[in-house]
């Protein structure tokens, strides 16, 4: 004798069993009971408890959420900030001989922001975001780059206090340099995650 | 398990305008649903624990998105079984599940007793997945396809066949209810 399969006991529960199921099941009793204890599966089912996460993952989203917050507003920054400053630089040393302590300074402040700028190109390629960080990670990362955010606000100032006159060019340089310590942290910090990935 | 969420429209708006304190309301209000979701779908805790990161990351980033259309829990479940269900596929690519639903494969050297819990660790995440998403969470057949971008049929199969698997696990008898009855 055929009894119904599987799929026939889901369909019954459904509503959407074959007429043969339907009239089988109303005289079968081995279906009958398949069917039951199909509904008390799924009552078994929903009456499992509930799992409860063992470790706290709020700390790791909101040190990524800061992080990509604090990226934004350096992107930001990094476009008011750091071009303005060095579109300002650039006008006064132009103006300036290259000669002397002078001199010194635009070469370290020019190879300051190639590196920057090498820096900042190689940063792109470990984007990782969509993954997982570590809360330690995602904090080591988010501070990082808040502190990059800071001194791009600093050397928007910078700038501006240089072409009044009340600043000098090395302490631009020492900026660009510092900076320039932050992103290799950055960098070291990225490329460990993105090996670790497996980017 | 069924849940019941309801989450103040008030904190929903703070949400959306970024503040901190509603999003870890958000959080802490969900956690548990989430990884609970998770854990039922997949095999390792670990898995499911990263699911719940995902899942909350994505939050923050599409809160701004959700237009108050339906339950924020319906909202917020959808993103968690479709990140659960990409862990899935990539787990899948990445290596054969070695506890595939073959009938009688794993079942011999599994007890007549065994809880359900433990039934249901015996099935592949595939299997897991569907019967979670279908039977407990309500899912139709058509949204568990469309999520898994397989067919309605696939998601009708995997559900027969878990079911038949926990029947075998569970069950004092030893039928194969997968095919016909004897």
């Amino acid at each position: 004798m055929m009894h119904c399969t599987m799929e026939d006991l889901g369909a019954l529960r459904a509503g959407e069993a074959s007429v043969w199921a339907r009239r089988h099941v109303t005289t079968c009793a081995t279906c009958q009971q398949e069917l039951e204890l199909l509904y008390q599966r799924v009552a078994q089912l929903k009456a499992l408890p509930s799992l409860r996460p063992p470790r706290d993952r709020w700390p790791a989203v909101r040190a990524i959420m800061q992080g990509e917050r604090s990226r934004k507003r350096r992107t930001w920054g990094a476009w008011t900030g750091s071009l303005a400053a060095a579109a300002g630089l650039a006008a006064i040393l132009l103006l300036q001989p290259s000669t002397g302590q002078h001199g010194q300074l635009h070469a370290e402040l020019n190879q300051a922001k190639q590196q920057s700028a090498t820096l900042e190109d190689s940063l792109k390629q470990y984007d990782i975001d969509g993954c997982v960080l570590s809360g330690h990670a995602a904090a080591v990362v988010a501070d990082l780059e808040d502190r990059i955010s800071a001194i791009d606000g600093t050397l928007a100032q910078q700038t501006v206090d240089v072409e009044d006159g009340e600043a000098g060019d090395a302490a631009l340089v020492k900026l660009w340099q510092e900076r320039v310590g932050l992103m290799r942290e950055l960098m070291n910090a990225r490329a460990t995650r993105a090996r670790y990935v497996g980017l | 398990m069924t849940v019941s969420l309801a989450v103040p429209d008030i904190l929903v708006a703070r949400a959306q305008a970024g503040d901190e304190a509603a999003l870890e309301a958000l959080y802490r209000a969900f956690e548990t649903p989430v990884y609970n979701l998770a854990r039922r779908m997949l095999r390792r805790p670990e898995d499911a624990e990263d699911v719940l990161q995902e899942t909350f990351l994505e939050v923050v980033r599409s809160i701004k998105q959700y237009r108050g259309e339906g339950h924020l829990w319906g909202w917020v479940r959808r993103i968690a079984s479709t990140k659960a269900l990409m862990r899935i596929r990539r787990d899948q690519i990445r290596a054969t599940e070695s506890l595939d639903d073959e009938p009688g494969k794993s079942g011999m050297h599994i007890g007549a007793n065994l809880d359900l819990e433990r039934a249901m660790e015996q099935l592949s995440e595939t299997s897991r997945a569907v019967v979670w998403l279908h039977d407990v969470e309500g899912y139709t057949h058509e949204e568990i396809a469309e999520q898994m971008g397989k067919s309605v049929s696939f998601s009708k199969s995997q559900l027969a066949r878990a079911h038949a698997r926990l029947r075998r696990t569970l069950g004092a008898e030893a039928q194969d209810v997968g095919g016909t009855h004897a």
